[in-house]
């Protein structure tokens, strides 16, 4: 194994922890925000993915046009979720919160099981062939880089829309303090229905940008649900900037993995690394020390 | 316990016993197996999901461990009833790993850590053919050779009968006050003088050891065991979900869940042959928004509300 071999691993790493970052902003919004944790969240992702697949079997659209149209379609399915059912539940324990996602996610994966069938998908356009090639040894893929391109954009807006907007001041209102939001005028559930949505959105989207470079199963989002709380522990709970720097981490952390160790050995890995945060620094690498 | 659950759990215990007279047909029993399997992984995990509190999804991990220790040891040349006792040893040092992580953590710590640890045993199972035989599997013993699913279901009722027994024990002591205790309020436990991470950790060796049990049996039955059967996640759900379905921290609530569920899981996988994860997601979905206490807890409040006007309080 030679320097370029690693240095290679690396740049696929950076190129899939874009993908992870976005994944796991979405889950830290929704955790910031609303205090869930959202084990529903790949469910969410995989959904984006069937829904990018559909729109490119049926229609022609290349996913890289589609993801837009797919995050809208599942930001109104995550705010008809928070209406209908996190919503009746809000306030109680985390115990209960969970099994709810929990429910929710088992039962969308079955259905799309149901609906699509258990078999592996891959959709295919001419891009997706082409490769480039970086100082004779380094080669990157053009869909991984488009895909890295978009999810960086999407990571930036969302950045932009949680700092500087009226619906990203409110949020942080209420992650700062959830009594006194609603003594300030802002609207709880109406603020906390958006977000969920824009994080359910959010990992649909990355579904979307990751369909041309995955394989699309029913149950590729049990993984991502996982890899997204290990992001969200690592960046510290609630930051999103923190979340995202922990994609890039594990990303890059899963390539290396592959390269020396085999693929099998990645999601072991990256639940060692969480295990060990988690019991020796539990705000989190990127998060700042709390009491 | 009252004296009228103490008759009732006797009468169930002589009922079930004495059901093989009535049930014959491996496949009838097989079901009736997996419902006291589940009875009793639902009444260990209730000590620390219902009772105290502490939302595992990992159970898998202890479950796993049963299995896998089992077939490990007496390969190894260990005799089977000292591999019993080096299993469940097994489960409580792994429980000793997860607990002594997060139990010092507020909030889904615990529970997120549960799924790691899991996870990461189940990423070992698969990766390490040498050792466990990888995704290929690995043979286990068999615990009885006559009437091979007859024993195995007596010892099923018996592991169930021990769980609820020791349920009992545990929920009238003071022990068992501190675990409800810490369930309602965390910090005025840990006010009036309640060590919350060791009674936490207390209950999780507990419930560790009779899951190790179940496991070793169910691995024992197949004879045969790979990592996706065992140490899945969905081993996890379900034995929470028994739990839930049923009423947490309730005596009976796993006993209830496991009938209930088992049997309607078993029904419908001759209807839609994959459907059943989609049932269990609707069920946990109706479970936490209309009856958060299970079926037997909803039931007690039922009674409760209709004698409530006499001002009678009535017990879990």
């Amino acid at each position: 194994m030679d320097l370029f071999t690693a240095l290679q691993a690396v740049i696929n790493g950076v190129l899939t922890g874009a993908l992870y970052a976005l994944v796991g902003m979405g889950m830290a919004l929704i955790f910031g925000v609303m205090r869930i944790v959202n084990f529903a969240h790949g469910t969410f992702m995989m959904l984006g993915m069937y829904a990018a697949y559909v729109l490119f079997t049926r229609t022609g659209l290349n996913p890289y046009f589609g993801f837009p149209l797919v995050g809208l379609g599942m930001f109104a399915l995550g705010y008809v979720i928070y209406q209908g059912l996190l919503r009746p539940i809000h306030g109680q324990s985390d115990f209960m919160q969970i099994l709810l996602t929990l429910g929710i996610g088992l039962a969308l994966t079955d259905t799309v099981q149901l609906v699509f069938g258990a078999d592996y998908h891959q959709i295919n356009f001419p891009l997706l062939g082409k490769i480039y090639h970086l100082g004779g040894r380094i080669n990157v893929s053009a869909p991984w880089l488009v895909s890295f391109g978009i999810a960086v954009a999407a990571c930036g807006g969302l950045y932009f829309v949680v700092m500087h907007t009226m619906v990203g001041r409110a949020a942080r209102a209420i992650a700062q303090n959830r009594a006194a939001a609603p003594l300030m005028g802002i609207h709880l559930h109406r603020v906390q229905a958006f977000w969920f949505g824009l994080g359910v959105a959010t990992a649909a989207v990355a579904g979307s940008l990751l369909l041309p470079v995955f394989y699309l199963y029913p149950d590729v989002g049990g993984q991502f649900t996982l890899k997204a709380f290990v992001m969200v522990v690592l960046g510290g709970m609630e930051s999103i900037v923190g979340a995202a720097m922990a994609g890039l981490l594990l990303g890059v952390v899963e390539s290396l993995t592959s390269l020396y160790w085999g693929n099998e050995w990645a999601l072991a890995v990256d639940f060692v690394i969480f295990l060990l945060v988690l019991s020796l620094r539990p705000s989190g690498i990127f998060g700042r020390q709390r009491s | 316990m009252k004296r009228g659950q103490v008759i009732l759990a006797l009468a169930g215990l002589v009922i079930s016993l004495l059901l093989p007279l009535v049930v014959h047909g491996d496949y009838h029993l097989q079901v009736l197996f997996r419902i006291y399997l589940f009875a009793a992984l639902g009444l260990a995990w209730n000590l620390v999901g219902g009772y105290t509190g502490q939302l595992s999804l990992g159970h898998a991990a202890y479950f796993g461990a049963g299995a896998y220790g089992l077939a490990l040891f007496t390969r190894a040349g260990v005799p089977i009833g000292i591999a019993l006792v080096l299993l469940v040893g097994l489960a409580l040092g792994f429980a000793l790993l997860i607990g002594g992580a997060s139990f010092r953590l507020r909030g889904p710590y615990f529970t997120l850590c549960t799924i790691a640890f899991a996870e990461v045993l189940h990423a070992t199972a698969k990766n390490l053919p040498n050792l466990t035989g990888g995704d290929v599997g690995i043979q286990v013993p068999a615990l009885f050779h006559d009437h091979v699913h007859r024993s195995f279901y007596f010892c099923a009722v018996l592991l169930t009968a021990a769980a609820l027994a020791a349920t009992a024990i545990i929920t009238r002591s003071r022990f068992g006050y501190y675990l409800m205790a810490i369930r309602e309020d965390q910090d005025t436990a840990l006010s009036v003088g309640v060590h919350t991470a060791r009674t936490k950790l207390k209950a999780l060796l507990i419930s560790a050891g009779f899951t190790a049990l179940g496991g070793a049996l169910y691995g024992s039955l197949f004879l045969f065991i790979v990592p996706d059967q065992v140490l899945s996640i969905d081993i996890s759900n379900e034995i929470a979900i028994v739990a839930m379905l049923g009423g947490a921290g309730t005596l009976f609530g796993p006993l209830v869940g496991a009938v209930v569920l088992e049997t309607a899981s078993e029904l419908f996988k001759n209807v839609f042959q994959e459907a059943h994860l989609l049932i269990y997601g609707l069920l946990l979905i109706v479970v936490v928004l209309f009856l958060p206490e299970g079926i037997v807890g909803g039931a007690g409040s039922l009674f409760r509300r209709q004698k409530g006007m006499k001002g009678q309080r009535g017990g879990r």
